[in-house]
């Protein structure tokens, strides 16, 4: 084995190899690096100066504290999945990737409560724990690899949190490094309602901004003792909208409540998990019902009603477990599966009120003509939660820039009929215009002054999240005379 | 350059509805007490004492002048009480936009006849406004399955110390567009701006409801312990799961004993089948009643009314009542109310409490003389803190506020949360000392 | 001097922007779908042990499709995340866009070696195993009779013994440690006749692929699949002029001599029907042998109708029928899903479905069972630390009751082995067509 050293001169990568136990956790060449310039983002390219790979909060507080001693800018990556650009280094930060703290640390069935590192994939924590009749509900459809840690910055939601909530209502507590290294508790041993401002609910979803997440209680619940998935194909999607908004009149919560469109059921169907979806129908309603077993045949029966009324072409509930699982891996891995009908694509999320669903469908229909870019819809119907996706082709001159101006024009749809930009993928990079849909400059600033409590000196994931650009050249321009200074 | 006018003219000039008040056994009022009914109103207001830095202290209706802060009088007091109205209901979102002065109880009569209801259950509904419940983040024992106000809230609006206003969240169910500023004025006590309107998400009103009480023979720690994680354990979905002392039991139920309180929403087949499996359960040395309907009604009517107690009221601070809220982790509420039976067996002081064993929040209630009281409540904060929880004082008059800290020791992050303070309020005009750590 | 030298002195066109020197480049089409949604991280068992995203599919394909951009060069750095990829295909099942990182994978070793070509100690390992061994049936032969003679002259007692063994490289020793007894060559014993005649009744005749390591250090497995066959009906034909079927120079980036083995099994098995074969990994090369051949069109359609033909034991047995075992073996087994079998082949339920029917098998699950064990070829040879490492994480899902592992490919039975020693565990390591025929024979014992 050759002996291993530093090819570097940076004078930054060697102080932080020397803050790592292992002092090989650190990656800076360039071919090592490329593979962190994006996230699940991909229109966006920025290397970092080097990747570190903590495995304790005492070391995370150690780099934390360097970078801010010495003006780097820095930035928590989790499994690089996020869909809004958070964890792209902008600025050409530090990445302390958190991938080596994927330690789950308590499972506290009475109490109903785990204790994971942020690194923990989601997904592992509900198999550590099914077979004990527990799960942990947000569950984002890239559940099988995105780490709790990531959850928690973007207030991760997924197809379950109609019923049940997004991350933040499953949070109990954190351990997190401030921006100057400083470790604090909150939440402490996950007891509700700890005195004081809620940090809990403010840095849930704060996408980085505020801290570095190293430790998290999160509440686990119960298995439902029964759940029945229902699936229902429309030849007309208004109809489809409409069963929808029915099933919610009806008083029943279900647990999910998903939607396909047209064009989003030819990229699945294409794809690696196909379950024989017709072609040539206009949409597909997945619902699920979860809870007391006694009582879901009478609300199946009455979803299934609900259809019927609707001209539903065809409605039938799941026949087995095997079939209903192969109904969800069909929608889960729905975004991953537009790589089989398009090279590129761009997924929006905007929110919009239940209510307005057919008419926003069509107004997405038309911004798809108006800038000849097909647009796939896979959506969380029952809250209104829409993720057009924007099809495009990268390799084509000035196409990338078409889909970013008609996925910002889905985005601004939802902002006009009294929605929102973003359910639960983030501002991050890409939407930080939009922000400007939704927000007026004080209310922007009222967000900015709370960041500025915690990230006093915005070398933390600096550029994301808010708009105005003066702003962004201002903060950059800072670190360069701290660097050069 | 025009001269600095008085609260009093600046209310009278802009013919705004106001009065004179007096200082009282709680604290926490003004030396006026204004009623805006219009958010423009309320920012000039602000604009106006911004400009000149009155102190300005804000109430709903008033129900929670015993909880927290450690001034008697601030300059103006504003009341909520008018500023009342539903503004928006989309019942096909399900989703309802209310003024901040509206009495929850208001709020859920008016969603009953859409078979809607808001899914929240604090103390006293018929005197708390929606705006007071969530500037103090207030729950009862349904929590468990409802949520608070953290959970329901989807947008705010909110008038800053200065005056301008500032919309948190939206009016979808879910949004991560930007922080979630929701959470930070849920909980705030009314330090960082005053809450107008509040737009939450909404539940449909369960088609049908029932409350178990299991009452316990005796009072085997043991016994009760299994029975609960035995109860937690299984697949059934109760929205509360209340451990009651004897004395809670007795004053709403009629029951002396130690008892649970088990509630069911949902179809009438799954109610009846969870009632059922509940009656299963049930080992010989336990009773169970089943209530429904009004019965069930009255029951929790009578629990969520303990925080009032007119006894306490009338005879002028000699025995002074305090409310307390502890939280800890979920199943050690048993030991804490074991605990708190303990003291009542030792000493003289009226003490009793009930509290959830799915979300470890509890409610505390003692009657007793100043002595003694603060001699309990420095125990009891003890107590909790060695079950890794704490204890805050709910409502207590100031004068013991003085003495006895509504919030206990300040944690790590308090500078956090002073700086959030002063980025919002930097002249400290509003509530002053109202909060954790004299925030 | 070999022809891949050769090549290595007049790169072949460089269109436009790309990096990629010589001809057979890594193919576009095969990156297009992926959109870096980072499904395939946690499939991957080397992101898994490193946590490191250039060693992970996502990162893999990025890597490839940026030498294509121009952005980097094939040069050291480059070269180490492709190699230390197991190619154990995981992450084509976890693909919702169903990209072929393993074919990307393949391609891009093939420009490695061309343009790094390998020094030191790995280059002898690659070209005492890949250029001097396996493509040599003599030299196969040889070294297995060596092996035999070497276990029953008591000189492996007296290597033990004597701490020679000391001097070996780790995983060498490793591997000398688990060797399975040495039985003769089956393609040898028919060298006369080559068609062995089903016990019965003929149904149909299928060809077999002997294998060269099969042939040498698991002749008894290839025994096994004869009796199987046999026994249910099928004539079996083992043609002479097949070889070695490449997949592991393919694996090291040597498609030159990947594409000449391939040639010669191709007509080989012209005139066959079926071709059966008992190492997933072996298919698993046979059914892509179309790839090899971008550049040679005519081959390219031999190659897919060969493909075409190629059907491994158990889903062949599942799929014709047969006879289910009426003897009882009463045994505690696990079964260990191959990566080219299960990711490579997509089977996965026919051989579980192949022991379940053997009357006293009780199955039991093996957590993560299509976890790659870190054989991956000769990978356990030229990255023993991640290959130690992917095995560790491997044994920790093997059940503790359990008698047997079974599974359906040399390399993993191997591998396997050597984890149930360094492990301390007692597990006997199976091919699972042995324990139908063993199943086959205790009936016929009565």
């Amino acid at each position: 084995m050759k002996k291993w050293k530093l090819k570097t001169k940076d004078r930054h990568i060697h102080g932080l190899s020397q803050l790592l136990n292992d002092k090989q956790a650190i990656l800076y060449h360039k071919e090592d690096l490329i593979s962190y310039d994006c996230d699940g983002f991909t229109i966006h390219k920025s290397l970092p100066r080097a990747v570190v790979f903590p495995h304790s909060t005492e070391e995370v507080a150690r780099i934390v504290k360097y970078c801010h001693d010495h003006a780097l800018p820095f930035l928590a990556r989790g499994a690089g999945t996020g869909l809004s650009g958070g964890a792209i280094p902008l600025n050409n930060e530090v990445i302390i990737s958190m991938v080596k703290m994927k330690r789950l640390i308590d499972i506290d069935l009475d109490n109903r409560r785990a204790v994971v590192e942020p690194g923990y994939v989601n997904l592992k924590l509900t198999n550590q724990i099914i077979e004990r009749g527990y799960y942990y509900a947000p569950d984002p459809s890239s559940q099988y690899c995105c780490t709790i840690g990531g959850n928690v910055a973007e207030n991760a939601g997924g197809a379950h949190c109609l019923k049940y909530g997004v991350t933040t209502n499953h949070i109990l507590g954190l351990e997190l490094v401030l921006p100057n290294g400083e470790i604090v508790e909150i939440g402490r041993n996950g007891v509700l309602d700890e005195p004081g401002y809620d940090l809990l609910g403010l840095i849930t979803g704060s996408e980085g901004t505020l801290g570095i997440v190293t430790k998290i209680i999160v509440r686990i619940l119960k298995n439902p003792e029964g759940k029945q998935t229902v699936l229902a194909y429309f030849d007309d999607i208004e109809d489809g909208s409409q069963a929808v908004s029915d099933i919610i009149s009806a008083g029943i919560v279900p647990a999910a409540l998903e939607m396909m469109d047209k064009t989003a059921i030819e990229g699945v169907e294409a794809a690696a998990f196909p379950v024989g979806h017709p072609k040539d129908i206009a949409a597909v309603l997945l619902i699920e019902v979860d809870g007391i077993a006694a009582g879901i045949d009478e609300q199946i029966e009455q979803i299934l009603s609900v259809c019927r009324h609707r001209n539903v072409r065809e409605v039938r509930a799941a026949k087995d477990e095997k079939e209903r699982a192969a109904w969800w891996a069909n929608r889960k891995t729905g975004f991953g599966a537009m790589g089989a009908i398009s090279p590129d694509y761009l997924v929006q999320d905007g929110v919009i009120p239940r209510s307005k669903l057919p008419e926003v469908l069509r107004r997405i229909n038309k911004i798809s003509e108006e800038y000849d870019l097909r647009i796939a819809n896979i959506f969380h119907a029952g809250d209104g939660n829409l993720h057009p996706l924007v099809l495009f082709d990268a390799r084509v001159p000035g196409e990338t820039e078409k889909a970013l101006a008609a996925g910002s024009a889905c985005l601004k749809v939802c902002a006009d009929v009294g929605g929102t930009i973003t359910g639960e993928h983030g501002v991050g990079i890409e939407k930080r215009e939009e922000m400007r849909f939704v927000f007026t400059d004080e209310e922007i600033a009222a967000q900015t002054d709370i960041r500025s409590v915690f990230n006093t000196d915005n070398l933390l994931n600096a550029g994301k999240l808010f708009p105005s650009p003066s702003r962004c050249a201002e903060v950059k321009k800072e670190i360069k005379e701290k660097i050069i200074g | 350059m025009n001269e600095v006018l008085s609260i009093v003219e600046y209310l009278t000039a802009y013919k705004l509805d106001y009065e004179m008040s007096q200082a009282d056994l709680y604290g926490n009022s003004g030396q006026y007490t204004v009623y805006p009914t219009s958010e423009e109103e309320l920012s000039e207001i602000f604009a106006f004492v911004h400009k000149y830095q009155f102190t300005v202290n804000i109430q709903g209706a008033g129900s929670k002048r015993g909880y927290g802060g450690l001034i008697d009088q601030a300059d103006l007091l504003i009341s909520m009480e008018k500023f009342t109205g539903i503004v928006e209901h989309q019942s096909g979102d399900m989703t309802l936009t209310v003024k901040a002065g509206t009495k929850l109880e208001d709020v859920q009569r008016y969603l009953e006849d859409f078979n809607q209801k808001l899914a929240l259950d604090p103390f006293m509904p018929h005197v708390s406004t929606i705006g007071g419940v969530i500037a103090s983040n207030d729950s009862g024992p349904k929590r468990l399955n409802y949520g608070s106000a953290r959970d329901a809230v989807i947008g705010l609006r909110v008038v800053y110390p200065d005056g301008k206003v500032i919309r948190t969240g939206g009016k979808v169910v879910k949004n991560v567009a930007g922080y979630d500023m929701n959470k930070l004025f849920i909980s705030s006590m009314g330090t960082l701006g005053v809450i107008t309107e509040v737009t939450v998400k909404l539940r449909p009103l369960a088609k049908s409801t029932a409350t178990c009480i299991i009452s316990f023979q005796g009072e085997d720690r043991n016994t009760i312990y299994s029975f609960t994680r035995n109860l937690l354990n299984n697949s059934i979905e109760p929205i509360s799961c209340e451990l009651l002392d004897p004395i809670v039991s007795y004053k709403i139920s009629g029951i002396n004993k130690l008892s649970l309180l088990i509630s069911f929403e949902d179809v009438e087949k799954s109610v009846e089948y969870q009632i059922k499996y509940i009656q299963s359960l049930i080992e010989e040395e336990m009773n169970l009643i089943v209530l429904r309907n009004s019965e069930e009604k009255q029951l929790w009517d009578r629990l969520y009314q303990l925080p009032i107690d007119k006894e306490a009221e009338h005879n002028n601070g000699e025995k002074l009542f305090a409310v307390a809220k502890i939280g800890t982790i979920n199943l050690n509420v048993i030991d804490i109310l074991l605990k708190v039976m303990e003291i009542r067996r030792n000493t003289n002081i009226d003490i009793y409490t009930h509290g959830g064993v799915g979300h470890g929040l509890m409610q505390l209630y003692i009657k007793g003389e100043e002595r003694e009281m603060i001699e309990t409540l420095t125990k009891m904060r003890e107590v909790t803190n060695e079950n890794g929880g704490y204890c805050i004082i709910k409502h207590l008059p100031l004068a013991q506020r003085l003495v006895f800290d509504t919030w206990g020791e300040t944690k790590g992050a308090h500078y956090l949360l002073e700086g959030i303070k002063t980025k919002v309020d930097p002249k400290k005009i509003l509530n002053r000392k109202r909060y954790v750590g004299g925030i | 001097m070999t022809v891949s030298q050769q090549k290595s002195k007049q790169p072949a066109c460089k269109d436009g922007v790309s990096n990629y020197l010589w001809n057979d480049a890594p193919d576009e089409t095969k990156w297009a779908d992926c959109v870096h949604c980072g499904m395939c991280l946690e499939s991957c068992p080397t992101y898994e042990q490193t946590g490191q995203e250039q060693h992970s599919p996502r990162g893999r394909v990025y890597l490839i499709k940026s030498v294509a951009e121009g952005k980097l060069t094939v040069n050291e750095e480059f070269m180490d995340p492709v190699f230390a990829c197991l190619d154990c295909r995981a992450c084509t099942t976890a693909c919702p866009a169903d990209v072929d990182v393993g074919g990307l994978i393949e391609e891009a070793r093939g420009q490695v070696r061309q343009a790094i070509p390998l020094k030191g100690w790995k280059k002898s390992v690659n070209k005492l195993f890949l250029h001097g061994i396996f493509p040599h049936e003599n030299r196969l032969q040889t070294l297995g009779g060596l092996l035999k003679f070497y276990q029953k002259s008591g000189m492996q007692t007296l290597v033990r013994k004597t701490k020679l063994i000391q001097i070996m490289p780790k995983h060498l020793v490793d591997m000398e440690g688990v060797m399975p007894k040495i039985h003769s060559s089956v393609k040898k014993k028919h060298r006369n006749g080559s068609v062995i005649k089903a016990k019965q009744e003929t149904k149909r005749e299928v060809a077999m692929l002997t294998g060269c390591v099969m042939d040498v250090m698991f002749s008894d497995v290839n025994e096994s699949t004869i009796n199987v066959l046999t026994r249910n009906g099928n004539d079996v034909h083992i043609p002479q002029n097949q070889t070695c079927c490449g997949a592991l120079h393919v694996h090291a980036g040597d498609r030159d001599m990947g594409r000449k083995l391939a040639k010669q099994n191709i007509l080989a098995f012209e005139n066959d029907d079926t071709v059966i074969v008992n190492a997933a990994g072996c298919g698993c090369m046979m059914k892509e042998y179309g790839e090899l051949f971008k550049e040679e069109p005519e081959w390219r359609e031999k190659a897919e109708a060969l493909a075409d033909k190629v059907e491994d034991i158990s889903k062949f047995l599942y799929d014709t029928g047969y006879e289910k075992p009426k003897a009882s073996l009463n045994k505690r087994i696990t079964y260990h899903d191959a990566c080219h079998l299960a990711h490579g082949q997509g089977v996965r339920e026919e051989p579980r479905d192949l022991l379940l029917n053997i009357p006293g098998v009780e199955m039991v699950h093996m957590p993560n069972a299509d976890r790659c064990c870190g054989s991956a070829g000769i990978y356990n040879i030229t990255n023993p630390e991640m290959a130690g490492a992917v095995l560790a994480s491997k044994m920790e899902n093997v059940p503790d009751d359990v008698e047997m592992i079974s599974m359906g490919n040399p390399g993993c039975m191997l591998q396997m082995a050597i984890g149930v020693k360094n492990h301390g565990r007692s597990q006997k390591v199976v091919h699972t067509v042995q324990l139908l025929d063993w199943a086959y024979q205790k009936e016929s014992r009565g």
